[in-house]
């Protein structure tokens, strides 16, 4: 039985906007499923509806092999949320905050206690256990979110950006943790912008754009899926080179053989080609006799990150998605 | 059963949450003695007009002046959980959808109980005790609390519909007094202009206000405790319903 059965899922909101449109996708059980996309891609929709958070339009969608609209208060139990969003009760202590995640998934006296104990200990917040989460730091904050997903034992954890906004060393923390989960056999299904994670955790993922899924596999298949090297140009005046200059070394590059594709990018051009490193010296000849000024040029082996650019011609950018946050669920909705 | 336990646990938490904000905390105690002294000093020698001690004509109009303006608190509390996403993580949980509103509305009539109990007790220091009794305070205490819950209810909604603490706070702050001052709160309406005596008679706050006074300056008087708890009665269906359906707008 897969963990997540999506069929067709559709989501046009009230005001006509169309976040996710008609995708489908499986996430086997005890699997690490990374699901990606660039802001707006409808990654936070689809999570919402896959918890039972949102009414989806159309399409179908089993959790745990229940259906999420007339099984809802099942899939309840057997799931786990945390939101994009850090969401705590600040005047609670982190162990108040636990013990009534619990008591809403009907766990009570000693079991809970214990459980909650042991809960505290793993996320490192033991020390802090008693005082108000108001005095938490950030990555305490998130740690202690986590951990409130999984006071009731959730066979499958929905995280929207876990790591978003913490610092490495917490990132790195907050990682291990969740690989531990996988391990524990819990199913992991989780949105991140920090890709190089991805590829060591992530068994299979999911590329989402404009609401539909554009690649889906493992990292490694996805990776040579390129089949190319990626050779990265950089022009004077910042790196970025005007609009016209682009398209004139564009021609310039598509008159050349060898390459198979050719992506605009915040640092210049992309080019993907097959034993990249040969065609090096003719891309600067080429240059050279057209009079464009290179102002850099790398060469290096596929990762993810190159995966995304293929798919959705952006790259993911932490720092930026970090500031450009907007509330959670129902602050957006009436903006 | 688990609605009773959701129930309870949503409850421990709001009152958690008071007890932890001092501030809020000390104004929500602040005003009623502030209206219990001021008022009753300012307007004092009214009581030579109303043939009697002023304290003990206006207490029954600060408690319930009081309720009505805790109440309005509540609507802002909802929409912290909304903007926060608390609800929504407690949407995804089990818990019993019902509970999360019963919770809270239990938290706002404990907590006029808790002060309605405590202007009675500086009221009794000013000299005013119940002519019905020990009894009596249970019986007013009740009636304040239900009258609480029938205000929290617009607050609820409007804070369901607007998702905004300001507009609450607006429309609250722009209620208050008029149906405050258009009552038998502080006032006998006989001494009002003819208009206002008129708007007085149909304000809900009289009906409470008559009943508790009844209670605390004359006795037993049925005909006023039925009015009051037939009024109140029908606010609570309209405002709690209209709270319902947001509420249900929100969660689905
Ligand atoms: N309540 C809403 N009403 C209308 N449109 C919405 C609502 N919530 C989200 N959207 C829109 O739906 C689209 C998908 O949003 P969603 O939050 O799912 O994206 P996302 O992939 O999670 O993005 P991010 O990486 O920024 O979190 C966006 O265009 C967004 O503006
Ligand atoms: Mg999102």
């Amino acid at each position: 039985m897969p963990a997540v059965q999506v069929e067709n899922l559709v989501k046009t909101y009230g005001d006509g906007t169309q976040a996710v449109k008609g995708i489908s996708f499986k996430v086997d059980d005890g699997e690490f499923f990374g699901f990606l996309g660039p802001n707006g891609a409808g990654k936070s929709t689809t999570i919402k509806i896959l918890t039972t958070l949102l009414r989806k339009t159309s399409g179908s969608a089993d959790v745990a092999g229940h259906d999420i609209e007339h099984d809802a208060q099942i899939v309840r139990k057997l799931i786990g949320v945390q939101m994009q969003d850090t969401v705590i009760d600040e005047d609670l202590t982190g162990r108040e905050n636990l013990m009534l995640q619990g008591h809403l998934q009907q766990m009570h006296g000693e079991e809970l206690k214990e459980r909650v104990n042991e809960l505290l200990k793993i996320v490192d917040l033991g020390d802090a256990a008693d005082k108000r989460s108001a005095y938490y730091s950030g990555g305490m904050k998130k740690r202690l979110d986590l951990a409130s997903t999984l006071v009731h034992r959730p066979k499958i954890l929905f995280l929207d950006e876990p790591t978003t906004g913490l610092d490495p060393q917490s990132r790195a923390q907050v990682w291990s943790y969740l690989k531990g989960l996988n391990q524990e056999g819990i199913t992991i299904f989780i949105t991140t912008q920090y890709l190089e994670e991805v590829d060591r955790l992530c068994r299979r993922l999911a590329i989402l754009d404009h609401g539909e899924i554009v690649a889906q596999g493992t990292p490694s298949e996805l990776k040579s899926e390129i089949g190319a090297d990626r050779i990265t140009l950089g022009f004077e005046n910042g790196n970025r080179g005007d609009g016209t200059l682009k398209d004139k070394a564009k021609q310039v590059l598509s008159s050349l053989g060898g390459i198979t594709e050719i992506v605009d990018s915040d640092e210049g051009i992309v080019i993907y080609a097959k034993n990249g490193g040969f065609l090096v010296p003719d891309i600067v000849r080429a240059f050279d006799t057209a009079g464009i000024k290179l102002a850099s040029i790398g060469v290096s082996s596929p990762t993810l990150d190159d995966v995304f650019l293929k798919h959705t011609g952006r790259r993911i950018r932490p720092e930026e998605i970090d500031k450009s946050r907007a509330s959670g669920m129902f602050g957006r909705r009436r903006r | 059963m688990s609605f009773a336990s959701d129930t309870y646990y949503m409850f421990l938490r709001w009152m958690k949450k008071l007890v932890r904000n001092p501030i809020l905390l000390f104004f929500s105690l602040f005003q009623p003695i502030i209206f219990l002294v001021l008022f009753t000093q300012l307007f004092s020698s009214f009581g030579l007009l109303l043939g009697g001690n002023y304290t003990l004509f206006a207490t029954a109009g600060i408690v319930l002046q009081n309720a009505f303006s805790s109440a309005f608190q509540s609507g802002t509390a909802i929409v912290d959980d909304i903007k926060s996403g608390f609800l929504t993580k407690i949407l995804a949980t089990p818990a019993s959808r019902s509970s999360i509103l019963l919770g809270r509305l239990l938290s706002d009539a404990f907590r006029v109980f808790a002060q309605s109990l405590i202007i009675l007790l500086l009221a009794y220091g000013l000299g005013v005790f119940p002519a019905t009794g020990i009894f009596g305070y249970i019986l007013i205490l009740i009636t304040v609390a239900f009258f609480g819950l029938a205000w929290s209810g617009i607050s609820l909604a409007l804070g369901l519909r607007t998702k905004s603490a300001e507009t609450v706070f607006g429309i609250a702050g722009t209620l208050t007094f008029p149906l405050l001052f258009m009552s038998s709160a502080l006032m006998k309406p006989d001494l009002m202009p003819k208009w206002m005596q008129t708007v007085s008679s149909y304000n809900p706050i009289s009906f409470a206000v008559n009943a508790i006074r009844d209670l605390i300056m004359t006795g037993y008087v049925w005909s006023s405790f039925s009015q009051a708890y037939g009024v109140i009665s029908l606010i609570s269906v309209i405002t709690l319903g209209a709270t319902l359906y947001e509420f249900k707008k929100v969660v689905s």
